[in-house]
Order: structure tokens, then C-alpha cells, then sequence
């Protein structure tokens, strides 16, 4: 009991000095931002599993991208009673002058199988609830198309030609959950209402909303998987639904950052280690003198850490639950009705994943507190070189915390890389920096190279503190510039890309009106690149769900039909990436080729046969090639393409996509377009612009939270650096002034070695954000990495000025105490 | 029942800078309880490493060392727990004041009187109303009474003390050198002093001089 509370008490103590509270704020900031994240999660997980059960508006929902034949939904039908149609298409609505881009859903009479709709007289009007959708003739519109289209209930609406009258707003679908995160303006009508001459588009999706018992929807799932292989399934219960694997990968994203701050944290954590660990050799060769075993001293050195990390975490459960209260409350925009809870079996699962990894940031410690001796005492003895330990446990906890958090296994890769090149690039500079300044000042006078003989002599803990601050810095660095960067990418977008009308999807019936209607209002057809819509089924005869289940953006939308284009030649905006591109005009069809970063995430590789679903049948083809998008050359680059020979082989409707240039008198004349042709998919870079901004709102308060988090740590840093390494400098300045020297010497001393030290770090963190930036940038934003000289030099200059400013401040303080005070350390 | 340490024969060398330094040769020594022995000679004989071997610290490069407690022959780390430092440089711990520095090695044993019996030590020694100063703001007399009774406290079997009056000037040396003898004979323990002083070294029942790795008896 005495030992505990003695443990107890030495914890205590320890948090009276600075490495000590470094150490407990670094942890504590880690813990903070991991558990508001594991919290936050949580909650919104449970929402969407609540939401599933009341809003799917049927037991399961069978969704398919082309209406079934009249022989499967006899099947179908015959197996189940409850069974209710419904499609949604991408159309434009006008009204008047106004437009807008509509997800229009034709129901049939008995929707909605379960639950209810919420409708309204107008958008501010209360929710009444109705239990079939609307009559034929009749069109319900979304609270916001009707504000948008300025439409009130009882006007009529045309759509291809066909009269439709606005009977209610649409407040609530049951089934609305379907929709994933879409927030696109919404509208329905009954089956009837629509024209059967209305073309089908590439994204329209037909669902069968199923009730039934157990038995009669086992049967059922069973015979769609066989029946129906490219049609998605969504069960009240234990199915995964879209939204969950939405916020999964965002959650993995901020994982992502979550290991780059963990690397910031490992860095502060190492510096106030070393004095850590000095203290505790000290503190264990003395309870050795009074007759404790070694193996009873490490563990009170261990107990006594692991009481302040009990601490950091109680500290980090308050910060926490305030900081995930008013995240919750912020999300419930995005997830109306999202509730605060406290998963603490999820809670504890995070604390324990970070106390594994930082015990093991903690092993080479231990490992040396192993040696610790009483023989110090008597007389010095030489302490082993762990600076390679050190760095392996580095790596490790932030390799583990990668694996654990990873949604993008090339981002991470090539973030980790960009961090090893700027450690290898430091090291080097720092050796051969000090050892050539230590040859070159061996035959001079003077403070400079005294320094450089004193750095020579600290030559491993030098490292340790460049690499340490300049790892910070790239971090840093690298973090504002890609914010800047993507700030201006976007900002910019209207200028870069091109044309000012992005045709997002053109039927070939499309094509002849839209050249037409060019010509007649002055405007350029920029592109056309035809597409057919495919959606991958199997790989290597796997289905895609059995052949990958880890999730990332390019599994999601692979669970989607995709575009696939056609080309005989590689594109003029495309390069050779890996593989061999076919030859013009092969008569081997079955061929494809794919993105890099497509082939990374799916792990596919060359040879490998992928199944596409292309209207009503099924093509092989063999990964033979890898294309990558290279800048100029137009915009409009594709992930899968395939040889020109192999459309005649395939049924399936056409489609366009490209861009034009509209002279400003020609927008008005937009909705003229749309009214003869509902389906043509256009986007307006103005309005592509404004829902940039919205992303880029969304973006900048994650961005702006993280990059404070950055900061926080970045300063444990730097307060670590100057705190771990104060001890040694006031020995020496001891040392020198005690020889004689003066105070504005011994800061004169200091300056050359901060500046050294500062030089270093920041040209190391330059090459790695350099690095990260050329991998990085056109990898995975499509941007093309340009650094800005005068920027890169401010930069150096900045960081150099604030570092040297610190320890020169740092300095000055510790040379107020007495020489013979300097000596004590 | 034998509590002895009996060094038969050893040698001790070591390596430096690729050369073999030899510090003494089959020099045999036996340091019972009850007795104190003070090794005199210049620096840079191997007085400490002499210090350390016997105290079970570090292994001889020749010959054997065994440790008696009770008549029972043990190994080196149970004769550490059995025994008590006392350093030139005091070592007390920073961040705990005196009476936590004195309670110190009772409290790692597990009694729960560590304080109060730590407090009748520091009264003994007239320190009573430095109890709750921190080391930093004793004098450096103060602070090595405190490290004498520290080691003191727990009785032990042995005390090895390398020049404890080392830092002090002659007076306070005294001071400190009448209380670790003091302690020594009251406690009945075996105390081993390495020293260049040779009035410390006057108190010490025997001596004996260590120099170019020959151990005599000193007068």
C-alpha cells in the first residue's frame, strides 16, 4: 500500500515539472481528439441503425438499375406478397424561367408498403400524414425544389410534355433512408403520370419494396442473388445500409489524420522521455542504494506513468464529452434527429488501442530503464545508444495505428513515405553538417566552431531533437499548405477547367439537339467522350462484396454502375501508368484498362478478370493496362476504358459526356433545352461552384479543427524540445561561464546552435512537404504540385526565426540562475 | 550465524580506449558486521571499484566474492537488500523534502510508520525543524545527515559509504563523520568507507591503503 501511494505521490510530483505536464497535455490531446471521434461515431452509428429499422418503409428493398422483365418480377412477385415499385431518374423540372436538377420518384399504388408519408400545404405548413403516394396527373414536390422553382400547390408543372398539377409538399418519405447522404432536390409521382416514351437514364434505379415473414425473404434473397446478380439488397436488419458506410469512411479518414497527429504526439512524447527517463534512472539507482530490487523500482516507474495516463484519460473524458455534445449538435444538420450517446464499451476500446501504443513508444524506455545501476551513483557510466530502438517504436504504434484506421492504403503509404524521406534526409544533414562544421572548426577560434564541437559531442541527442522538430514542421507544413492549396483548387476550378457547362450525361438523342442548339445560341461544343454504363460484378469470378470488404470511396462507388469508355489510343490526357495499352484496332476486345489508384485500393492486379454487368449481359475482361490522368488535354478522363473494337460486341445504349462554353446570353435560354429534353444532364459551373462552396464549408470546419489540433501538438513540441534539452544547456552554459565567459557569449553560443539545429529541421521538412507534395497532390487530389519559392523561402525563414527565438528566450532565462546553480543542471 | 563478505583472491581490470588498465591483483578481504573498515590511498587506485564489488555492484574480473547473511551464503542482490549507501554527493531525492527522503526506504519496505519513525530520526539529529525543506534549501552538512540517516533507518546489514565527507569542509565533516560511526555501533552494522581523508579514517577499527594494486594495512 505505502509503494502505491508512493507511486502515487511520485506521479504527482512529476507533474509539477514541465516535461511532465508536456507529457500529460500530449497525451491528453491525443486522447481528446481519438475518443470525441470514437464518441461522435458511435452516435451516429446507433442513429443510423434506429433510423434503418423506422425509415426503410419495407422489410427488405431489392434495388436494381434497370426495371426487372416482366418473367423476374413474376418471380418475384410469386414470392412475396408485399411488393411495391418504385424508380427514381435524374430529371431537370422547369417552371417558368427556373430549373433545377430533380430526383423524381414514380411510385405505384400500394407504396409505401410500412410507415408513412409526411406531406404538408406548403413548406412551412404542418406535416400531415398520408398513406399512398400521389394520383396520377399529380406531382409532389420537396419543400426546397418548391421554394427553388418557385411553385405553389395547385400550379402545373410540364414534364415532357405531360401536365402535371402540384397536389402537396413532400415533408417525409419512409423510405428516404435509401438516399444515403444525398441532399439532392427531390420530387414524385405516380407510375402513371410518366410518359413510356420518356428515355431511361444511365443512373436510374428501380426498387422493389418487399414485406414479408423471414422464411418468405430468406427465400427470396436467395433466389435474387442467384436470379440477380448485379441488384443490391437492403434488409431492415443486418444489412449494411449507405449511410453507414459513408460515415465509416469518414471516420476512417479522420483515423488517417488521427496518425499524423499521433506521429506529432510520439515526437513531443520522445523528448520529454529522455528526460523522463533520466530522472527515473536516477530516482531507481537511489531506491537500489536503500536495498529496492531493480524489478520493483521499474514497475512503481511504470506505475507512476500509467497513473498520468489514468489522469490524461480523465482529463480527455470531460474535454470530450463537451467537445462531442456540441459536434453531435452541429451534425444534427446533416442527421436530423442524431441524439448525444455514450458508447463506453467503444470508448474504452480506443483509450486501450492508445495505451498499447504508447507503452510501445515507451518500450525502449523500459528497456533502458533495465540498466539502470547504482554504480552511476559512485561513478559515471556510458548510457547504450537507443536512438534506433527509439525510432523502430516510433514506426510502429503509427504503422499500427494506420492498419487500424486506414481507408486509403495509397494516401497512407505515400504520407509515411514522405515522413521517412525527410528522417533519412535529416540525419544525413545533421551528421554531415556537424561533423564537417567539427572538421572545418578543429584549426579555428571563435564561438562557431565551439559550437559545432559541442553539437559534435551530443551528436545522437542533436539528431533526436532535429528530427523531431523538423518532423513537426513538415507535418505542419505539409497539413496548411494542402488546405491552402485545395482552397485555391477549388476557388479557382472555374478558370482551370474547361468550358463553363460540364455535360455531366448526354443520350445519343441528345447529341444532334445539343449541337443544334449550340449553334443557335452561340455556344461551343469543348468535348463529347461517349460512355457506356457498366457495373462491376465479380473479380477473378468473386463477387465484388466477398472479393473486398474493407471500405474506401472507390469500393463505394464501384457499388454503383460506372462509366466506360472506349478508345483505341490512350488518351491525350492520359499516360501509360503500367502495363501494355492495346494496339489500334485489335480484334482482342476483352481487354480493359484501369487507374492506379483504382488498382491500388481494389488490389487488382494485371491479368485479373473483371465481370461487368452491361445491360442485360455479362462481359469479361482481362486488367491488361494501368492509365493515369496527366494534366492539359481537357478534363474529362475516365477510370475504365476499353478497346474501340469491343462496342460492337456490346448492347447498350450510349451516352456523352463532355463540356461547352456559353456565352453569358445563352444561360436564359437553358431552360428551353431542358424543357424538350428533361433527362439531359447539365451542370453549370456556377451551380458546380456553389455546391463547392458548401463542401468547401463542411471541409474548412474539419480542416480548421484539425489543423488547430496540429498546433496544439506542435507547440508540446517545441516547448518538449526546449524543456527536454534545458538541462544540458544549463550545464554547459555553466561550464562556459564558470571558464569565464559571458552571458552575451553563452547566448551568442546557443544562437549558433539553434540556428543549426533550425536550419536543418526546416530544410528537412521542406523536402519531406515537397515529397509528399509531388506523390500526394497529383495521386489524390488531381492537382499538379507547384511549390511557390518565395513561399517554400519565407517558410524556412519563419520556421528558423521561431525556433531560434524560443531557445534563445529559453536561454536567457536559465542564465539568470548562479554559475554554480548552471553546474547543478 | 556468519553476516560477512568475503573477497578471496580477485582482480579487477578494466578497458580503456583499446588498452587494458589492471587496477589491483589477489587482493583477499573479509568485512564482517559489527566492524568498520575504512580503505585509504590515492585517487585513481580503485578504491570505488573495490567499494562496488564488495557491496555486490559489480563482478571482479578475477577471483570470488560470496555474501553471508546469517550464516546462509545468498547472492548479490539479496546482500543489496540488506544494505545502505552513502554518497559523496549526497543523492538525496529533488522532489521530496527531508522527512520524505528519510521515510523513503521504510516506506519501499512497506511500514506504515515510515514518517513517524523518520520523524524521531530527524529530532535525533537536531533537524526537527528542517522536516518539510526541500533539499535545494539545506546546507550540504544538512543534506548528507539526512543521506547518513537515510541509509541508517532501515537497518541494515552493511553500509558502504564513498567519500561521504567529500564535499563538506572540516568541520561539518566532523558532524557528519561522529554520526555515521554513531549510527554504525548502534545499529551493530558492518561499515565500509572509501576515503582520501585520513581523520575520517581514524575512526574505522581497521584500515587498510590501497595503491599500485596493493592492499596493506595502513597505521
Amino acid at each position: 500500500m505505502s509503494k502505491l501511494r508512493l507511486t502515487l505521490e511520485n506521479s504527482l510530483n512529476d507533474l509539477k515539472d514541465g516535461d511532465g505536464r508536456i507529457s500529460l497535455a500530449t497525451q491528453a490531446a491525443l486522447l481528446v481528439f481519438l475518443i470525441t471521434l470514437t464518441l461522435t461515431s458511435a452516435s451516429i452509428q446507433k442513429f443510423l441503425a434506429t433510423n434503418l429499422d423506422q425509415m426503410l418503409g419495407a422489410d427488405m428493398v431489392l434495388e436494381t438499375h434497370a426495371p426487372l422483365t416482366i418473367a423476374e418480377e413474376g418471380s418475384l412477385r410469386s414470392l412475396v406478397d408485399g411488393v411495391s415499385r418504385t424508380r427514381l431518374s435524374g430529371i431537370t423540372l422547369t417552371h417558368g424561367d427556373v430549373w433545377a436538377r430533380v430526383q423524381l420518384k414514380s411510385v405505384d399504388d400500394r407504396y409505401p408498403l410500412e410507415g408513412t408519408l409526411g406531406i404538408g400545404e406548403n413548406p412551412a405548413a404542418p406535416e400531415h400524414a398520408a398513406s399512398r403516394g400521389p394520383a396520377a396527373g399529380e406531382i409532389w414536390l420537396d419543400a426546397r425544389l418548391a421554394t427553388k422553382l418557385q411553385a405553389r400547390v395547385g400550379e402545373t408543372l410540364t414534364l415532357h410534355e405531360a401536365p402535371l398539377v402540384v397536389s402537396a409538399i413532400l415533408l417525409h418519405e419512409p423510405d428516404r433512408l435509401m438516399e444515403g447522404h444525398s441532399v439532392a432536390l427531390r420530387a414524385m409521382v405516380h407510375e402513371d403520370s410518366l410518359s413510356h416514351t420518356m428515355p431511361v437514364g444511365g443512373k436510374d434505379r428501380t426498387r422493389y419494396l418487399v414485406s414479408g415473414t423471414p422464411e418468405e425473404l430468406a427465400e427470396l434473397e436467395a433466389w435474387a442473388g442467384e436470379a440477380l446478380p448485379a441488384a443490391r439488397i437492403i434488409k431492415k436488419y443486418g444489412g449494411r445500409h449507405p449511410l453507414a458506410t459513408f460515415w465509416q469512411r469518414t471516420e476512417n479518414f479522420l483515423g488517417l489524420a488521427s496518425v499524423i497527429l499521433f506521429f506529432l504526439g510520439a515526437v513531443a512524447l520522445d523528448m520529454t522521455n529522455r528526460r523522463w527517463l533520466a530522472k527515473m534512472r536516477y530516482r531507481l539507482a537511489i531506491y537500489s542504494s536503500l536495498g529496492t530490487p531493480l524489478c520493483t523500482g521499474i514497475a512503481m516507474a511504470l506505475g507512476g506513468w500509467f497513473m498520468m495516463f489514468v489522469i490524461a484519460v480523465l482529463v480527455a473524458i470531460i474535454a470530450a464529452a463537451i467537445a462531442h455534445v456540441a459536434i453531435i449538435a452541429e451534425l444534427q444538420t446533416v442527421f436530423p434527429g442524431a441524439q448525444v450517446s455514450w458508447d463506453m464499451a467503444a470508448m474504452l476500446k480506443t483509450v486501450g488501442l492508445l495505451l498499447v501504443l504508447l507503452l510501445a513508444l515507451q518500450l525502449p524506455s523500459i528497456l533502458q530503464l533495465s540498466r539502470a545501476s547504482l554504480l552511476a551513483l559512485i561513478r559515471h557510466v556510458g548510457e547504450g545508444r537507443y536512438v534506433w530502438l527509439r525510432l523502430l517504436c516510433g514506426l510502429l504504434p503509427v504503422s499500427i495505428l494506420a492498419a487500424v484506421y486506414s481507408d486509403n492504403w495509397l494516401l497512407t503509404g505515400m504520407t509515411l513515405a514522405a515522413i521517412g524521406v525527410a528522417l533519412i534526409l535529416m540525419m544525413v544533414l545533421t551528421w554531415g553538417a556537424v561533423r564537417l562544421g567539427d572538421v572545418w572548426g578543429r584549426r579555428r577560434a571563435g564561438l562557431l566552431p565551439f559550437a559545432f564541437f559541442m553539437m559534435r559531442q551530443r551528436l545522437f541527442t542533436k539528431s533526436a531533437q532535429v528530427m523531431g522538430l523538423g518532423l513537426c514542421g513538415l507535418l505542419l507544413l505539409f497539413t496548411l499548405m494542402l488546405m491552402r492549396d485545395l482552397g485555391t483548387m477549388m476557388e479557382g476550378y472555374a478558370r482551370t477547367h474547361d468550358g463553363n457547362l460540364i455535360v455531366s450525361e448526354a443520350q445519343e438523342s441528345h447529341v444532334e439537339a445539343l449541337h443544334v442548339w449550340a449553334r443557335e445560341n452561340g455556344a461551343k461544343v469543348l468535348a463529347l467522350r461517349p460512355f457506356i454504363y457498366a457495373k462491376l460484378i465479380s473479380v477473378n469470378g468473386k463477387r465484388l462484396n466477398d472479393y473486398m470488404q474493407k471500405p474506401s470511396d472507390t469500393l463505394a462507388t464501384l457499388q454503383e454502375p460506372i462509366r466506360l469508355t472506349w478508345t483505341d489510343r490512350l488518351p491525350a490526357n492520359n499516360r501509360l501508368a503500367g502495363g501494355t495499352f492495346w494496339q489500334p484496332g485489335t480484334d482482342d476486345w476483352h481487354q480493359i484498362s484501369v487507374e492506379p489508384e483504382v488498382m491500388t485500393d481494389m488490389g487488382f492486379s494485371y491479368s485479373d478478370t473483371l465481370t461487368y454487368q452491361i445491360g442485360e449481359q455479362r462481359h469479361d475482361f482481362t486488367l491488361v493496362a494501368s492509365h493515369a490522368f496527366q494534366a492539359g488535354g481537357g478534363s474529362i478522363t475516365f477510370w475504365f476504358q476499353m478497346p474501340m473494337s469491343a462496342r460492337a460486341h456490346i448492347e447498350a445504349p450510349s451516352r456523352f459526356m463532355g463540356s461547352m462554353e456559353l456565352p453569358e446570353a445563352a444561360w436564359d435560354k437553358l431552360a428551353l433545352l431542358w424543357q424538350q429534353h428533361p433527362t439531359l444532364e447539365l451542370a453549370p459551373l456556377r451551380e458546380l461552384t456553389e455546391r463547392f462552396d458548401e463542401t468547401l464549408a463542411i471541409v474548412t470546419k474539419v480542416t480548421s479543427g484539425y489543423a488547430g489540433m496540429i498546433l496544439l501538438l506542435a507547440l508540446f513540441v517545441l516547448a518538449a524540445s526546449v524543456s527536454g534539452f534545458r538541462a544540458d544547456d544549463r550545464q554547459k552554459n555553466g561550464l562556459l561561464m564558470s571558464m569565464g565567459l559571458k552571458d552575451g557569449d553563452c547566448l551568442w553560443l546557443n544562437f549558433h546552435d539553434w540556428v543549426v539545429t533550425a536550419l536543418i529541421s526546416a530544410v528537412g521538412a521542406i523536402a519531406g512537404t515537397w515529397a509528399a507534395g509531388l506523390m500526394i497532390y497529383e495521386g489524390q487530389f488531381g492537382m499538379t504540385y507547384r511549390p511557390d519559392l518565395l513561399w517554400v523561402a519565407g517558410t524556412i525563414v519563419l520556421m528558423v526565426a521561431i525556433v531560434c527565438l524560443v531557445g534563445y528566450l529559453a536561454c536567457r532565462q536559465s542564465l539568470k540562475a548562479s554559475v554554480r546553480d548552471l553546474l547543478g543542471g | 550465524m556468519k553476516t560477512a563478505i568475503e573477497l578471496e583472491s580477485i582482480s579487477h581490470e578494466f578497458a580503456a580506449h583499446g588498452e587494458s588498465i589492471r587496477l589491483f591483483d589477489n587482493l583477499s578481504l573479509t568485512i564482517r558486521t559489527g566492524h568498520s573498515l575504512a580503505i585509504v590511498g590515492p585517487s585513481g587506485a580503485g578504491k570505488s571499484s573495490l567499494l562496488s564489488i564488495a557491496a555486490g555492484l559489480e563482478a571482479p574480473t578475477g577471483g570470488s566474492v560470496r555474501f553471508f547473511l546469517k550464516g546462509t551464503a545468498v547472492d548479490a542482490r539479496t546482500l543489496r537488500a540488506h544494505s545502505g549507501f552513502i554518497f559523496q554527493h549526497f543523492h538525496l531525492m529533488p522532489e521530496l523534502d527531508a522527512i520524505g527522503n528519510l521515510a523513503l526506504p521504510l516506506r519501499l519496505k512497506g511500514d506504515r510508520r515510515a514518517f513517524d519513525v523518520a520523524a524521531d530520526w530527524l529530532e535525533k539529529m537536531g533537524l526537527k525543524d528542517r522536516a518539510r525543506h526541500w533539499p535545494h534549501q539545506l546546507s550540504g552538512g544538512e543534506q548528507q545527515r539526512i543521506a547518513v540517516a537515510r541509509a541508517f533507518i532501515s537497518s541494515p546489514d552493511f553500509i558502504f559509504a564513498d567519500e561521504p565527507t567529500g564535499n563538506l569542509d572540516a568541520r561539518t565533516s566532523e558532524g557528519v563523520t561522529s554520526l555515521m560511526f554513531d549510527c554504525a555501533k548502534e545499529t551493530g552494522c558492518g561499515l565500509v568507507i572509501v576515503t582520501h581523508s585520513r581523520r575520517l579514517a581514524a575512526f574505522a577499527d581497521n584500515r587498510l591503503h590501497l595503491e599500485a594494486g596493493r592492499l596493506e594495512v595502513a597505521a
